[in-house]
């Protein structure tokens, strides 16, 4: 399938850190990509890179087989961009400014489609400045789809979304997948780029650490499953549980992780050491491993951080 | 990691259809969208409607009111009263009553109490034999003015009290100097009122405009879409330039009503002048906001170019009584010369002939202006 998206060997230095240090991937029509790494890691950057807001100290972009020297309007045109903060005038409706952006491309879709797809039609006529937080990101949303975009680029597009919000928008991406349209998104939230992307690259000190499918990623790990503790209270030193079981033991204030690859021994190995050195922990979980994991065993350190 | 094409080949296969994407709009039809939207969402601004149409209207009636002087000069004299009128006296008041000043008699506590104030700016006292002016330091002009009539006045008044012939009275007459207005503030303020327009509008609805749109991303998302940056500009410089020719024909429709004033100028040397001095403010309020990264900072720059032209540039007053060398400091700022060449037409009907030096440091301005504008001009 072909590429909507290439970039190679990408970067851009600022006065005082290079923000991205050569980046390659590529991103097939029809896919749902992700750019997941903790703040810092150069994400939106590369993704300003990308939409021709930041102009790269080196490397090549094609967007939709066109690149931003020579044909930079076309690419506009074809390419829907939800930022990281959108700002608007105060003093416009959600349907006044679908109207004026619409009127920018050569193609539109109608905006009270619009307006029903992000679930704005009551609020179609009352100023911008008066939405709620997440009113103001459906909006920048639809106004990113307002030209029936091949490509559309999604900064962080459900931080500051309430649980509901974040659904409806896992809807509208997928919709936009199941059309044939190609979503590029950053975010560090594990559970969205796992549920919704098709591939992932993982992103950190502006690097690409790796690339994949969200299974890939994960299997690429070794170790499906962990085991989890939970105390109420301080937990206890974790050093002798360590060295009885030969294991790495990841303790987290009153959160342990084991990672296994064979949970079926781990566990009575686990439940009969921690019994004889008297550990007396409240819970125990296994659950299978996440991105999280992934991100955590490649950079040692939590997206969250 | 996804492998990497070779480096001369397209990084996208040239298999790709391009979808049929359909004809870009026009400009002129976005040109002609953006020059709505932008009235559109002025018109729901009331801060900007209020400091446009209603502040200048409320100047000019507030101070046109308040000086107002029209007709005949009205110059104001306190007289003390004497512990006993005296003939002298007697004849003395109605010498100043002939001359057409208008006099108060008060006793010595009230007179004092008044002069306090500082709302008297002449007041004649009578001391052993003879009489003193005092004048108000704050009020030298009227105060001068009153001191002449007065003097005219003693003469009268002893010459009577003589017998002798009475000496010749100079009339005096009050009037502006192309002759068009006799002492109406209002007239003097009404080509300062535009002028003071036109610096805000550039200052203000341009400069900090633009550094508030760049300061929170508005021209980012703008530069996302395929609307020629251009476009955008020139819709919004066109929606400010049509501001300024309603809030001046306002102006000068209240100025026609309210107190009688008209351009005794040419209405196409007028236009011009107003054209011009647009362009040089919003060129102005673009350079100043290239030198402004946040808001603050603007507002900071733009008070300081602000308030000095709004002062000394002969908005409200001239600075006649200022030191030599602060009138001709002033001359620099560019409103200084606007006012002065719009004055001399809107007022006494002069040509612009005599007024080489006056447009050129106005071109001047507008040159610099542009020229900071267009290459210090950032988006983001």
């Amino acid at each position: 399938m072909a590429s909507q998206v290439a970039v190679r060997s990408l970067r851009k230095q600022f006065p005082k850190v290079l923000a991205v240090a050569g980046v390659d991937f590529e991103v097939a029509a029809g896919e749902v990509f992700g750019l997941l790494g903790p703040n810092g890691a150069g994400k939106t950057t590369t993704l300003e890179m990308i939409e021709g807001l930041t102009e790269p100290d080196g490397g090549d972009i094609e967007v939709c087989g066109l690149r931003w020297r020579d044909e930079a309007p076309e690419i506009r045109a074809r390419i829907g961009v939800q930022l990281q903060a959108t700002s608007l005038y105060n003093k416009i409706t959600p349907r006044e400014a679908l109207d004026l952006f619409g009127s920018y491309y050569p193609r539109r879709r109608a905006t009270d489609e619009l307006l029903e797809l992000v679930q704005l039609q009551d609020k179609a006529d009352a100023y911008h400045i008066t939405l709620s937080g997440g009113q103001a990101q459906r909006l920048a949303l639809a106004l990113a789809l307002v030209n029936d975009p091949e490509v559309v680029f999604l900064d962080e597009p459900t931080a500051g979304l309430d649980p509901q919000g974040r659904r409806s928008l896992w809807e509208v991406v997928r919709g936009m997948k199941a059309a044939g349209r190609t979503v590029m998104l950053t975010t560090h939230y594990m559970d969205e780029a796992e549920t919704l992307c098709d591939r992932l690259a993982i992103l950190d000190h502006g690097k690409v650490l790796q690339t994949g499918t969200p299974r890939e990623l994960i299997a690429s790990l070794g170790i499906p499953s962990v085991v989890e503790l939970t105390f109420d209270g301080t937990p206890p030193d974790p050093a002798p549980l360590r060295a009885r079981l030969d294991v790495p033991v990841e303790a987290r204030g009153a959160l342990w992780e084991i990672p296994t690859s064979d949970p079926k021994t781990m566990l009575p190995r686990l439940l009969a050491a921690a019994e004889s050195e008297g550990i007396d922990y409240a819970q125990v979980h296994v659950r299978r491993a996440t991105l999280e994991d992934v991100f955590l065993h490649m950079t040692g350190r939590s997206l969250r951080d | 990691m996804d492998a990497t094409p070779a480096s001369t080949a397209p990084l996208i296969g040239a298999d790709r259809a391009p979808r049929a994407a359909g004809r870009h709009p026009h400009p002129l039809k976005l040109l002609g969208q953006q020059f709505r939207i932008e009235w559109r969402l002025y018109l729901r601004d009331r801060g900007a409607m209020f400091w446009t149409f209603l502040f200048p209207l409320l100047m000019l009636f507030g101070m046109g009111m308040i000086f107002r002087s029209g007709g005949g000069p009205s110059i104001s004299l306190v007289r003390v009263q004497p512990a006993q009128e005296s003939p002298r006296d007697a004849a003395f008041l109605r010498a100043l009553n002939e001359a057409h000043l208008k006099v108060t008699t008060l006793d010595p506590a009230a007179a004092e109490a008044r002069w306090r104030k500082g709302e008297t700016s002449a007041q004649l006292e009578s001391v052993g034999d003879g009489y003193r002016l005092r004048l108000n330091s704050y009020l030298i002009a009227q105060g001068s003015a009153a001191a002449a009539a007065a003097s005219q006045a003693f003469l009268v008044a002893q010459a009577r009290l003589h017998g002798s012939p009475e000496p010749e009275r100079i009339p005096m007459v009050v009037e502006s100097p192309g002759h068009a207005h006799s002492n109406t503030y209002a007239a003097f303020l009404v080509p300062g009122l535009i002028g003071l327009n036109l610096l805000t509008m550039g200052l203000f609805a341009v400069g900090m405009v633009t550094v508030s749109y760049r300061e929170k991303g508005k021209y980012r998302r703008l530069a996302v879409t395929p609307l020629p940056k251009w476009v955008f500009l020139m819709g919004q410089i066109l929606q400010r330039v049509t501001v300024v020719v309603l809030q001046t024909a306002v102006l000068l429709l209240a100025a026609w009503l309210g107190f009688g004033i008209r351009n005794e100028g040419s209405y196409l040397v007028f236009a011009a002048l107003v054209v011009a001095g647009t362009a040089t403010f919003i060129a102005m309020g673009f350079a100043l906001a290239s030198l402004a990264s946040t808001v603050e900072t603007y507002g900071a720059i733009a008070n300081l170019a602000f308030f000095p032209m709004m002062i000394f540039s002969g908005v409200y007053f001239r600075l006649d009584s200022a030191p030599k060398w602060l009138q001709n400091l002033t001359l620099l700022l560019p409103l200084s010369p606007f006012l002065r060449v719009l004055r001399a037409v809107f007022n006494d009907g002069a040509s612009l002939a005599g007024h080489g030096l006056g447009l050129a440091l106005l071109a001047g301005w507008a040159v610099l202006a542009f020229a900071v504008a267009v290459k210090r001009f950032r988006w983001v």
